[in-house]
């Protein structure tokens, strides 16, 4: 009974804490408008499929690039399809990619750096290696070749951003958890015994989780362009799936007499990075890490 | 007097200069191909890879398509045959020379056609070739053909825009040389980069119009219309129907529409599971609506065809109805043991600027029967030798060809080009019959029942035959509005 009131307790303090980091979050004007910006299209991905008022699919000889209108809000592209339910379906394809994607590197990323900081010695220096052999390799042709032998479903495409898009945060988590390696509590938990695991998960996690978070924020704003990149090239997710990089490369060509086919995407795809930027940015600060010195690798 | 006497002598020679200058070759004409066959891409016009964006400028064939596509003279001024049309006589023109200074007469032309059915080079034009069974050298400037069986239209086979003269000898060079007879010579050949051809002010029609013409590879096709708008190339033959408006309120550019019998399809491999079914093959054909997708590819510029190769103007086309049929299809399927429909993975690549729509159309219209299709991009950059032929399904374009020829080359069961892997005995008797049928009606019968195979049984589905939308700068002048190969290259200018 007595422990049950124990993590009641514990939990009540985690959702405060969360409350109180979005309250500092929201109090500047950037991390309100960006906080705005992600809610707003994490609601909307998750309530396309319900009021978009076409099906994404319809395509139709008789209402090829109609110019916006009160039937088609943002037009049609040259198949005839309305571009409105496009964009804001677009945008759950888009999001769900790069949030399991930017999860994947966090979870990878983040573990291979603390363990690599923890151990040291010749296990890091080889690993550190691997990970710069491969920050030297552009990403977008990896992914390009990666694609061409196994395809572009979402479950090549989510595992395969999410590790070249972890390679960065290897470098983050094992210099934040070197800040935190020669803390006291670190040798005592050493002359306690403990083991790395335990170590890892009771002492360094706890500390290095901030500055790994907000990393991971950054990356997925990052993740977004690059799939949104792959999708433009045709390599992303397949017709007639709605993604923003893709209705981009379609409409491109139509860009001098039918804007409004590739405008709602730019739009769709720069807001949302923009917003994920500015939030990052301020859940950085309101965690007290300035990125100015922990810039990205 | 002295003075009028130097004023005139001072214009007249004025005028002469002004006179050599009009005539002589000048400007840069720059032009872009797809490097759609990556590192195999050669000069040799005979070859899988070979780049007919330069070759058919720097050689000529004996028997050209005129204006209307009908044969007419090139290296060869006048032919007949004898009564069985199985000895064909071509006379060749004289004073006639290659880039590399060495005269063109009767051996080049021996060796040139004879080397095109060399089973080691395996050329795709082989299979139509194989008709010749001898070429007799009779003198310096005549040649006879010996045929295996009657062939009334032989003239016509010999269009074809990859039967080049080259010089006797030079087959082992020829892909990095392109020597020819043509108006332009190659002087520097960079698949991968720019191709640079000179004009060959010996060209037997005259001089070219312009002193160089600049062949710059250039993979993605938005890139090429990027290219166009920029003033990086002056002709993009290739621009997408959707995009017209951009050019027609552009007083920089031309556009021009020309009816050919190029054509666009998807291929399902006869050979493979589940399309070696022949109602599997047949049910996705019939469950497209083809003049949909005219409309929604081509906006509306081109003409619907029942899974013939054979152009709508050729006299031999077999002309049908086929509109899209969803209960026939779901039936079709049913009965070849799929009536849950099946799934099929289609792989285009931006190379074909209309391959990516063409897929998301039929992909929406096929569904309807029942059958999903998903689309994989693939990169444009080798998609001739990775993808086509290759996969179950893939997409193809053809430029046009008399109907023998592209009878014969996608579908013959022995053709290299045979790219659905369609073997049909019937079929391939009705192509022989045709040949060497001298009756035109009865000739005309057999390659139509040909063509009605194909509707039967083929893997190929063709919705139709475009108009190419031609979109130049407009300081080219006096390009012919015909196909690529029918093209007086030697009259272009650029100002």
């Amino acid at each position: 009974m007595e422990s049950n009131l124990i993590t009641e307790d514990k939990q009540k303090n985690k959702l405060e804490k969360a409350f109180e980091i979005l309250k500092t979050m929201a109090s500047k004007p950037s991390g309100l408008i960006g906080l705005t910006i992600v809610l707003l299209h994490v609601v909307l991905a998750l309530i396309s499929p319900y009021i978009a008022p076409y099906d994404y699919k319809a395509i139709s000889p008789n209402t090829m690039l109609l110019a916006p209108s009160a039937e088609h809000w943002f037009g049609t592209d040259s198949l005839g399809r309305d571009v409105f339910t496009r964009t804001i379906l677009g945008g759950r394809t888009a999001l769900t990619v790069t949030f399991f994607g930017s999860l994947i590197a966090l979870l990878w990323g983040g573990l291979l750096g603390i363990f690599c900081g923890l151990v040291g010695g010749k296990i890091d220096d080889v690993v550190m290696r691997v990970v710069d052999a491969f920050l030297s390799i552009p990403w977008i042709l990896a992914m390009l070749l990666i694609v061409s032998l196994l395809g572009t479903s979402t479950e090549v495409l989510i595992p395969a951003l999410g590790f070249f898009y972890g390679k960065g945060i290897v470098r983050v988590a094992r210099a934040a958890t070197h800040d935190v390696i020669a803390k006291d509590f670190i040798v005592s938990a050493r002359a306690r015994g403990h083991s790395n695991m335990s170590i890892i998960w009771n002492e360094i996690i706890p500390n290095v989780r901030d500055a790994i978070l907000v990393e991971g924020a950054m990356r997925w704003s990052w993740m977004l362009l690059g799939f949104s990149s792959l999708s433009f090239l045709g390599f992303g997710v397949s017709p007639p799936t709605p993604d923003w990089g893709l209705m981009i490369s379609n409409a491109r060509g139509l860009m001098s007499f039918a804007y409004w086919s590739v405008i709602a995407p730019i739009v769709g795809l720069s807001s949302l990075i923009i917003g994920i930027n500015l939030t990052a940015d301020a859940f950085a600060k309101a965690l007290g890490i300035d990125r100015s010195t922990k810039a990205p690798v | 007097m002295k003075y009028i006497l130097k004023v005139f002598s001072a214009t007249f020679m004025s005028l002469i200069l002004s006179f050599s200058i009009a005539n002589a070759s000048s400007g840069v004409f720059k032009v872009s191909h797809d490097l759609g066959f990556g590192k195999d891409t050669n000069l040799d016009a005979i070859t899988k890879g070979r780049l007919f964006q330069v070759v058919i400028k720097t050689q000529n064939r004996l028997v050209r398509p005129d204006l209307n596509g009908v044969p007419s003279p090139s290296l060869s001024t006048d032919w007949s045959a004898n009564s069985d049309a199985t000895e064909w006589t071509f006379n060749l023109r004289k004073g006639i020379y290659f880039h590399d200074g060495s005269a063109f007469d009767a051996p080049d032309v021996k060796y040139s056609l004879m080397r095109a059915k060399d089973p080691d080079i395996g050329s795709p034009v082989r299979k139509s070739l194989n008709v010749v069974e001898d070429i007799e050298v009779v003198d310096q400037h005549t040649v006879k053909m010996k045929l295996s069986t009657s062939f009334a239209d032989f003239p016509l086979l010999l269009t074809d825009y990859r039967l080049r003269m080259i010089p006797e000898g030079s087959g082992d060079i020829i892909g990095q040389t392109g020597v020819g007879t043509g108006p332009f010579m190659v002087d520097k050949f960079d698949p991968e980069g720019t191709t640079i051809l000179k004009a060959n002010p010996e060209y037997w029609e005259g001089a070219p119009g312009v002193a160089e013409v600049h062949v710059i590879a250039i993979p993605d096709a938005q890139a090429r219309i990027q290219a166009l708008l920029t003033g990086q190339i002056d002709m993009n033959r290739y621009v997408p129907f959707n995009q017209k408006k951009i050019f027609d309120s552009n007083s920089k550019f031309k556009t021009t529409v020309i009816p050919t019998g190029n054509w666009r399809g998807v291929v399902m491999r006869t050979d493979t599971a589940p399309f070696d079914n022949p109602k599997v093959r047949k049910a996705f054909r019939m469950a497209v609506d083809r003049q949909e997708l005219v409309d929604l590819v081509m906006g509306g510029a081109a003409t619907v065809s029942c899974d013939t190769p054979v152009m709508p103007s050729d006299q031999y086309r077999l002309q049908m109805d086929c509109p899209q049929n969803i209960s026939k299809a779901k039936n079709l399927l049913r009965e070849a043991g799929f009536p849950n429909g099946l799934e099929l993975t289609v792989y285009p690549a931006s190379l074909e600027p209309t391959w990516p729509t063409i897929a998301e159309v039929v992909q929406q219209q096929v569904a309807k029967a029942g059958i999903k299709v998903n689309i994989e991009m693939v990169p444009s950059k080798g998609y001739w030798n990775e993808v086509w032929m290759k996969k179950p399904v893939s997409m193809t374009r053809w430029n046009q060809r008399p109907a023998d020829t592209i009878l014969h080359e996608a579908y013959h069961s022995g053709a290299k080009w045979n790219e659905s892997y369609f073997k049909n005995a019937d079929f391939d008797k009705n192509l022989a019959d045709a040949r060497s049928e001298l009756d035109f009606n009865k000739r005309k019968k057999a390659y139509q029942n040909a063509q009605m195979t194909l509707w039967e049984q083929s893997g190929t589905m063709i919705p139709y035959h475009v108009s190419r939308l031609v979109v130049t700068s407009s300081k080219v002048k006096n390009l012919d509005a015909v196909d690529h190969f029918s093209i007086q290259w030697h009259k272009v200018k650029v100002d």
